[in-house]
């Protein structure tokens, strides 16, 4: 295989290698060093694989654009070869698609294809159709809804004329870039059918009938009936909004420029230049970005660990040898995950406000006097406390459940022959059901620390955010101490302005914060690497 | 009941790791063929692509003549017995055995004949009723074995169906096996990693490894004249003894020196060297650890050797012993051959002298590995 | 340890230690006894809150003490009267349909990604991964602006709720494709050697034997239309005819309803959650079982 010049050079200049920083050790070697040392030895390589990482990544990157560039090569020189070598019925399916299957007798597969055909030219051509959206794509509409005042008959009269809208122009013109996607996609198909008819031809076989692509797809080709559904719900639904909204980062799109009264335009990195530049520290929205970022993470930290270790806690306690009435006490905990989590997260929220249950009592009981309430929601550090604490009563049933589960899974042999090795509870716990806990849940560690980063409901129902952060009143959102980024984000299109734009590029950088974290996360779970150690 | 041909089967993964090199073979209506190999060499591999479980990369397979290459498993009329059984667990033995044909649309009135007639020939009527998770292993089994029988299926394919069983149901199975086979008469292709399964079942034994044919042929073609130092060793239990000699050649009279001590090579072993014209150098000799037989000092051709271990089998016992420049050498001796005083002496450290009779060396190259007398 | 050892040492009696390891033992398990039951009351405890909240008469805001002074049904009454009976329909009818449509597909996709090796089922399920990086409640600005031109929202926005949460629910594909590997692959092909087409394999073997991940498949579906706010709150935008329970029952306790609605707050409360916390005891078996499979597998 011929490799490509530049990342020969990244090979053999040996940059990256781990080698060049630090001395290897032999297994043998290795085994000899002091525990501290074996522990450096360990810290060392881990930060000197990361470079190593690192070249992996661009490596792949580079590996990637050159099989995507000799995968592009390669279909042009197929297609070439294609109209060389074939015979007139498959030349003619160049131009009018599924030519070539109906003169072979392919009858249904040539008509689905010329279907295809006639509506995509169809809906290029028509007066609103693809092209008119297409060309209006780069200006996003250049003339807005005008209103002029007519004199008929001698009444003055507002005349609307309608204008561009850019939200439709976006969107159309998103949705005809995939047309043309797949209309692309279709004729490549349509050109290899017929190389494959004439080759299934010349060797004397015959070739498929309608029929029989009906039954395929009950059968070899089943899969291709079962993802119909589910797949175009996830590009109508998922990509095609997603693509629509990173696009609208790009833009001044927002409550008052909504597209079809007063026209957006294409702003280029304006809003990113908002959300992530200093300017001498004064920028509102990077204050509160790098604020509520932080907090996030913070969050998400807490939320997943506390949880998790208490929760494993809780399902050992349960699971203890000679603990009577073990489905009691899981069923009282499954109990509170059955229960709509907006009804407990909104009570217990609402019994921890300034007048809520919880102050009111201790007022009652005379503990505190009225004007002295406990500031749950009301202090940032009282409220983030609070929040992770209402999470953990929220988070440990579930999180006793999964626990559960593994720690049933452990071979009793391996606590047996640790007891005969004489390991005490602790030792036994760290050196076997923890290990073993934390290398089956590693990637699920992954998921719920996303996840929590992104837990609307359990901020959201709870605090709302709350409260508010004064120093940052001035960005949109009305930015709150307890507020995730994704909070934020529903606040900002909420909001009075609706700075859609905004939302955008702070959905945006959730996505890379939450895929720089999985990336590198990932590359690190010992389940990934070694899959078999535990088998 | 049907043929089957190979024609230069390839097995190409995505991966690009090929599994089966151009295997060609011709199996003939109602032979039994037995793939064998150890583990990955691309035995399954093969029977799979037979069924149309796996896609054939390059090549064709031929069903009575019919190219399947295209053809999905159901339309191949094929009958498969897998390694785990693959009971369907939510049916009854009854459903399970009576479930292709009720894909068939069978009548029902025949559909039960027909499953209650194999499950007399197998034994298992009286489980009809049960799931698959009430029986035991080899009743499991026998209704793998049913499910596969009520198809009249032109071809019986096999992969290994006798690996999870214990050693002795083994054996029962097995000969249930050749009996089913002379019921069935038809085409059995027959998957294991057993050469004893493969040694006493099949008509013909194919021999694999890395996903190359090494060998084909009967039990006894492959037992007598294995065609290169792998199937030697693979087939015969324990392992053929293999190890570097000089052979020597005096005129038409070839001789070997094993360990010190010249071993004269006549009769038509030697004859056979010589028609092939051997040249004299260094080659590796094998020979059984049955065909070994004790000596006596002084005897010609004895070779002192120390006992290491001594296994008693019961009817036999398997002598492992080492030579004076350290080659290890098994030898195996009928326990009726031995009277009671030498018995009682076959302690480790024990000297004794062995020595082979020329009829029952195998010579193999020491680059190629080929047998010396192939043709 | 130590301890028991030095006895061990000294040469008392093999009892001694026994006895130690069993009182050390009552009394771990006296403790936990004692956690075991503190957590119980702190989990169950809100929940009695609002039982009991639910019936008190003479007060309808939050107040400081937890056993009603009079007692009376009139805050469930008070639902009858209210917009609480066609949020209530709307969820059911949502959480119905979302339970049958989310179930097809999310076993459409999670049999296919297990079962099939076709050349784009990599990168499929790479994209499928990327594709959820991205937080969901963006895509709905836009989704809003679309169903409302299709005419989906505010009064009519049960079946664009519906839209919504099925549409996308293929990438929730991780646990059934994670229950659907562990059976084994070898029964699609004996049936298919016995004569199946993909589909019959799928109909006939694979179905019957995934009842409990069907069964876990309806469970979530259906539980989730439940709890979810924030889609229902853009979608129904503010109308009360549209909205779900969770988006309705939350304005009862804005700043300016508190007052009055708070008690009613708790009976709806009550309302939602007795028929999903029966139907989830009795499936909780299925519940288990998916939550722990899916964790393993990640």
């Amino acid at each position: 295989m011929k490799e490509d010049g530049w990342s020969q050079v990244i090979d053999s200049n040996h940059l990256f290698k781990g080698a060049m920083f630090m001395k290897q050790y032999s297994d043998l070697e290795f085994l000899r060093l002091s525990r501290w040392g074996k522990f450096s030895y360990r810290l060392n390589s881990f930060f000197c694989g990361i470079p190593q990482g690192i070249k992996n990544a661009l490596f792949g990157a580079g590996r990637f654009f050159k099989k995507l560039g000799r995968g592009i090569g390669g279909e042009f020189g197929e297609l070439f070869r294609t109209f060389r070598e074939g015979d007139w019925k498959t030349r003619a399916s160049y131009l009018v698609m599924g030519f070539g299957s109906m003169a072979r007798g392919q009858i249904m597969r040539g008509l689905m294809f010329l279907l295809f055909e006639i509506v995509f030219i169809v809906y290029m051509a028509l007066p609103t159709g693809g092209l008119f959206w297409l060309k209006k794509l780069c200006t996003l509409g250049d003339h807005g809804v005008t209103k002029v005042t007519e004199v008929v008959y001698g009444q003055t009269v507002e005349k609307v004329i309608p204008g561009d809208n850019s939200f439709r122009i976006l969107l159309y013109g998103v949705l005809t870039i995939f047309f043309i996607v797949a209309f692309i996609y279709t004729w490549r198909l349509n050109v290899r059918q017929n190389r494959i008819a004439e080759g299934i031809l010349k060797s004397g076989k015959k070739l498929k009938s309608g029929k029989d692509d009906l039954r395929s797809l009950v059968d070899e080709q089943f899969y291709k009936t079962l993802l119909a559904l589910p797949l175009t719900g996830i590009v109508v639904f998922t990509v095609m909004p997603i693509v629509f909204m990173v696009l609208v980062a790009f833009t001044n799109y927002d409550g008052t420029h909504d597209g079809a009264n007063n026209l957006f335009t294409w702003v280029g990195l304006d809003n990113f230049n908002t959300l992530l530049s200093w300017q001498g520290g004064n920028n509102v929205y990077s204050a509160a970005f790098g604020e509520i970022l932080s907090w996030t993470l913070i969050w998400a930290f807490f939320a997943t660990f506390t949880n998790y270790f208490l929760g494993m806690f809780v399902a050992m306690m349960i699971n203890k040898k000679g603990i009577k009435l073990k489905k009691l006490w899981r069923t009282v905990l499954v109990l509170t995950i059955a229960i709509p989590q907006f009804i407990s997260l909104l009570y217990v929220g609402k019994m921890f406000a300034k007048n809520g249950l919880v102050n009111l009592s201790l007022i009652n009981l005379g503990w505190i006097r009225p004007g002295q309430e406990l500031p749950f929601w009301e202090e940032p550090s009282w409220a983030r406390i609070t929040a992770i604490v209402v999470n953990i009563w929220i988070g440990i049933p579930y999180l006793m459940l999964v626990a559960t589960g593994i720690l049933m899974n452990i071979p009793q042999d391996l606590y047996e022959s640790s007891r005969i090795d004489g390991a005490n509870a602790w030792q036994q716990y760290t050196k076997i059901t923890l290990p073993y806990m934390l290398f089956i849940t590693g990637p699920y560690l992954l998921t719920s620390f996303t996840g929590n980063m992104n837990n609307f409901n359990v901020i959201y129902l709870l605090t709302g955010g709350a409260p508010t952060n004064a120093r940052l009143s001035t960005a949109a959102g009305s930015v709150g101490h307890t507020d995730l980024l994704i909070t934020w984000l529903f606040k900002i299109t909420t909001g009075a302005e609706s700075k859609y734009y905004m939302a955008s590029v702070v959905g945006i950088m959730v996505f890379v914060v939450v895929a720089v974290i999985s990336l590198v996360v990932y590359n690190l779970l010992p389940s990934i690497k070694n899959e078999e150690d535990f088998q | 009941m049907a043929s089957v041909k190979l024609t230069k089967v390839k097995k190409i993964y995505d991966n690009k790791v090929v599994a089966v090199h151009d295997f060609d073979l011709d199996i003939k209506d109602k032979e039994f063929v037995v793939f064998v190999g150890p583990s990955g060499c691309g035995k399954s591999t093969t029977l799979r692509m037979i069924a149309g479980l796996e896609e054939i990369s390059e090549g064709t397979v031929e069903i009575d003549g019919e190219v399947v290459n295209d053809l999905q498993p159901k339309d191949r009329n094929i009958a498969m017995v897998f390694q785990n059984y693959a009971l369907y667990p939510h049916m009854s033995v009854y459903d399970n055995i009576a479930f292709s044909l009720r894909l068939q649309k069978v009548p029902e009135d025949v559909i039960y004949d027909k499953v209650t007639k194999a499950a007399e020939i197998l034994g298992i009527t009286d489980y009809l009723l049960r799931k698959p998770r009430a029986l035991s292993g080899g009743q499991r089994q026998r209704v793998a074995i049913g499910r596969a029988m009520v198809r009249d299926s032109k071809v019986f394919l096999m992969d290994e169906p006798l690996s999870n069983l214990d050693a002795k149901l083994r054996n029962q199975m097995r000969a249930e096996i050749i009996l089913l086979r002379q019921k069935l008469d038809t085409t059995f292709i027959y998957v294991t990693h057993d050469q004893t399964e493969a040694m006493t079942l099949g008509d013909r034994i194919v021999i694999m490894k890395d996903g190359y044919i090494q060998q084909v042929g009967t039990p006894t073609e492959v037992f007598e004249m294995p065609k290169n130092l792998f199937v030697a060793e693979f087939i015969g239990a324990p392992k053929m003894n293999t190890f570097r000699t000089t052979l020597s050649k005096n005129g038409d009279e070839y001789s070997v020196t094993a360990f010190g001590v010249k071993l004269p090579v006549g009769g038509e072993k030697g004859a056979a060297l010589a028609r092939k014209n051997a040249a004299a150098g260094e080659v590796i000799l094998g020979v059984r650890p049955e065909h070994i037989q004790l000596a006596k000092q002084g005897d010609p051709g004895a070779i002192p050797v120390a006992l290491e271990v001594n296994e008693m089998m019961g009817s036999e016992l398997h002598l492992h012993v080492y030579t004076e420049d350290g080659g290890r050498l098994i030898v195996r001796v009928p326990t009726i051959d031995l009277d009671a005083q030498t018995r009682e002496n076959l302690v480790a450290g024990h000297r004794l002298y062995i020595t082979a009779q020329a009829k029952v060396m195998h010579f193999f190259d020491v680059e190629t590995e080929e047998n010396l007398l192939n043709d | 340890m130590k301890k028991e050892n030095i006895v061990m040492e000294q040469g008392q009696p093999r009892l001694k230690r026994h006895m130690g390891q069993k009182a050390a033992n009552t009394i771990s398990n006296t403790i936990i006894y004692i956690l075991l039951i503190a957590m119980s009351v702190i989990w169950l405890l809100p929940f009695i809150f609002i039982v009991l909240q639910s019936f008190r008469v003479e007060l309808r805001g939050p107040v400081g003490y937890v056993v009603p002074q009079t007692w009376g049904l009139d805050n469930y009454r008070g639902l009858l009267t209210s917009d609480f009976k066609r949020w209530y329909l709307n969820t059911f009818i949502i959480a119905l349909a979302v339970a049958v449509l989310q179930t097809v597909i999310v076993l459409c996709m999670s049999y296919t990604l297990s079962r099939f090796r076709f050349k784009m089922r990599d990168g499929l399920m790479r994209f499928m991964l990327v594709l959820g990086m991205f937080p969901g409640i963006l895509g709905m600005i836009i989704l809003y602006r679309v169903l409302k031109d299709l005419g989906l929202t505010q009064v009519n926005a049960v079946p664009g709720l519906i839209l919504v949460y099925v549409a996308s629910s293929g990438m929730g594909y991780y646990v059934s494709k994670g229950f659907f590997d562990t059976i084994p692959k070898s029964l699609d092909e004996a049936a298919r050697v016995d004569g199946a087409t993909r589909a019959q394999v799928l109909m006939k073997i694979i179905l019957p034997l995934a009842k409990p991940i069907v069964i876990y498949t309806v469970l979530t579906a259906f539980m989730a239309p439940w709890g979810d706010f924030v889609f229902a709150k853009y979608i129904s935008f503010g109308t009360s005819a549209g909205m779900n329970v969770a988006v309705g029952m939350y304005s009862w306790l804005n700043l300016d309803q508190i007052s009055s609605r708070y008690t009613m707050f708790c009976a709806g409360g009550v309302v939602v959650a007795i028929p999903v916390t029966i139907l989830f005891l009795c499936l909780q078996k299925y519940y288990v079982e998916g939550v722990t499979g899916g964790a393993v597998k990640g």
